[in-house]
């Protein structure tokens, strides 16, 4: 594989600007660049502007104004057909899972396997493949409802990596899981992270982020009001009140 | 091959699927096609007919029978016959007796022969069948021979001017009225399967959310929405078609027991062209409704 140019981050943002057409203004002026294989948390309150950020990335919304580079790739000029093949190479994962409750969990996996067309003979092994990644062998016939919440992420961080994404969303993750679950999912990304994968998670987890000691970048009011590596959930200022 | 498998299979399962999972919606757009293609199928066949029996009635037009009172003797019959052929209007004249009467009624093709049988006697007049040179002079030689002590009076003759400009009114009366009938179901059954299209979307959003997000392209989200709405125009078509393929044979046959003097006939080449439109018109239901369906979802 070609090296990637050392100037040119996997993901750019320069100026973003997003305004809702009823008038919000999501995020003003957001500049930010994450290098391969980076591990980025993003933070800060609700309506901060976290989840237009990640719907940006995968162009689930057009900023308003800036550009958006992904993999030397100008999402503003992206046309609607070649957004799917975007969307192949991030891998996604929310807070409320989006698993299909009537198909099991190896057919969870398999379907985006399955709609994104797929050779269907390298279907199976790919399955099991990345549901080993996760650690859950022997789920494979279980329907959503029959698994804890962190075996319901886990089926869905399975489903995010069947494209091997070169960028990994996570948006919230931990939103509905017990610390302890936190905690192993957090060690999962960490693993996805180590195979070279970039990963980005959104979350409200301030002991995790503090505790991970990973880059932080925290958005208020739409804006970026902090950037560091090694970072906590909170500004040094702030924790020491 | 793989991919392509796929893709077809995926589709049409799916669209099974979602045919099965709202079947009192599938089921009423399946009714409403069945009854535009019998509707349109119905005005096909009927006016066919229509022009059949204007193409016959055409070239009989001109000709008349002449009928002669049964007390007639043959020798006057053939003096009139003579008398009639020496008008440089008339081009001949044949005459028909009682029996070559009896003989040709009995070939109509809807008649039972036992009936007539019952009949004892020969209620049929003897004729001189009249072919002029120029069609409008039909009019004036149906005036003299009426004049003729020999010519029967119940009825005289078989001149019936209107006839023709009749059955062509009634013909485009019935294509009018039928199109107008037609063209408004197919509004209804376009609008009926683009509801059928959204309650199946309504009811998949999970899942088009889920493979918008993961890389579906758009035209793999769109075919099984597609496909759903071939299978209601197929259903639909191929019960309507069923129903005329078998119905019309019988149907020409009932009518023509009841208008025995009207020339009806089935016609197997044009009932094919017939039941190929219906199931191109219920695809193309279905394909309409099914893209109405769907157009505003894609834009998001």
């Amino acid at each position: 594989m070609a090296a990637v140019v050392p100037a040119a981050p996997q993901i750019s943002l320069q100026g973003v600007q997003k305004t809702y057409p009823n008038g919000t203004v999501a995020l003003r002026d957001v500049t930010l660049e994450i290098p391969k294989q980076d591990f980025v948390f993003l933070v800060g309150p609700s309506g901060a502007g976290k989840s237009t950020l990640v719907r940006l990335l995968i162009r689930e919304e057009k900023a308003t104004a800036g550009s958006i580079h992904i993999e030397g790739q100008d999402l503003s000029r992206l046309k609607r057909r070649h957004l799917p093949y975007l969307r192949r190479k991030i891998g996604m994962v929310f807070q409320d899972f989006k698993l299909l409750p009537n198909l099991t969990v190896f057919q969870n996996v398999a379907f985006a396997l399955r709609v994104t067309e797929g050779a269907l003979r390298h279907l199976k092994p790919k399955v099991e493949e990345v549901l080993s990644i996760v650690g859950l062998e022997g789920k494979e016939s279980k329907y959503p409802d029959q698994l804890s919440g962190g075996e319901q992420q886990r089926v869905a961080i399975a489903r995010a990596l069947v494209h091997d994404p070169r960028i990994f969303l996570a948006d919230e993750p931990t939103g509905n899981l017990d610390p302890a679950t936190s905690w192993e999912i957090i060690q999962l990304l960490l693993q996805i992270n180590a195979r070279g994968t970039t990963v980005l998670m959104a979350t409200h987890n301030r002991e995790i982020v503090d505790v991970m000691r990973r880059r932080v970048v925290a958005i208020e009011g739409g804006q970026i009001v902090r950037d560091e590596d090694a970072g906590g959930y909170h500004a040094p200022a702030l924790e020491s009140h | 091959m793989h991919r392509l498998w796929n893709r077809i299979d995926f589709a049409f399962s799916s669209a099974w699927q979602n045919f099965w999972r709202n079947a009192a919606v599938s089921i009423a757009s399946v009714l409403i096609v069945w009854v535009v293609l019998l509707a349109l199928g119905s005005l096909l066949l009927v006016l066919h007919s229509l022009d059949q029996i204007v193409a016959l009635e055409k070239t009989k037009a001109s000709a008349i029978s002449v009928y002669l009172a049964d007390s007639t003797p043959l020798s006057s019959a053939m003096d009139f016959k003579l008398h009639l052929e020496s008008d440089p209007r008339v081009s001949s004249v044949e005459y028909v007796s009682k029996d070559q009467a009896m003989a040709r009624f009995r070939q109509l093709p809807a008649l039972d022969p036992s009936v007539i049988d019952t009949l004892g006697t020969n209620p049929l007049p003897a004729s001189l069948d009249v072919t002029v040179k120029d069609i409008r002079d039909l009019g004036a030689i149906d005036q003299e021979v009426r004049t003729s002590p020999l010519v029967d009076k119940s009825p005289a003759t078989n001149y019936e001017p209107n006839v023709i400009d009749k059955i062509i009114l009634l013909a485009r009366v019935a294509g009018i009225a039928g199109l107008v009938l037609i063209i408004g179901l197919t509004g209804l059954s376009v609008f009926i399967i683009m509801l059928t299209i959204r309650t199946a979307i309504y009811l998949r959003r999970k899942e088009i959310e889920v493979m918008k997000l993961v890389g579906a392209t758009d035209w793999f989200v769109r075919w099984p929405f597609i496909v759903e709405g071939l299978i209601v125009g197929v259903v639909g078509a191929v019960v309507a078609v069923l129903i005329v393929g078998f119905g019309y044979r019988p149907a020409v046959a009932n009518l023509q027991s009841v208008l025995i003097f009207v020339p009806l006939a089935f016609d197997p080449s044009y009932l094919r062209v017939v039941l190929a439109a219906m199931l191109g018109f219920g695809l193309l239901l279905g394909s309409v409704g099914s893209y109405l369906g769907i157009r505003r979802f894609l834009k998001q």
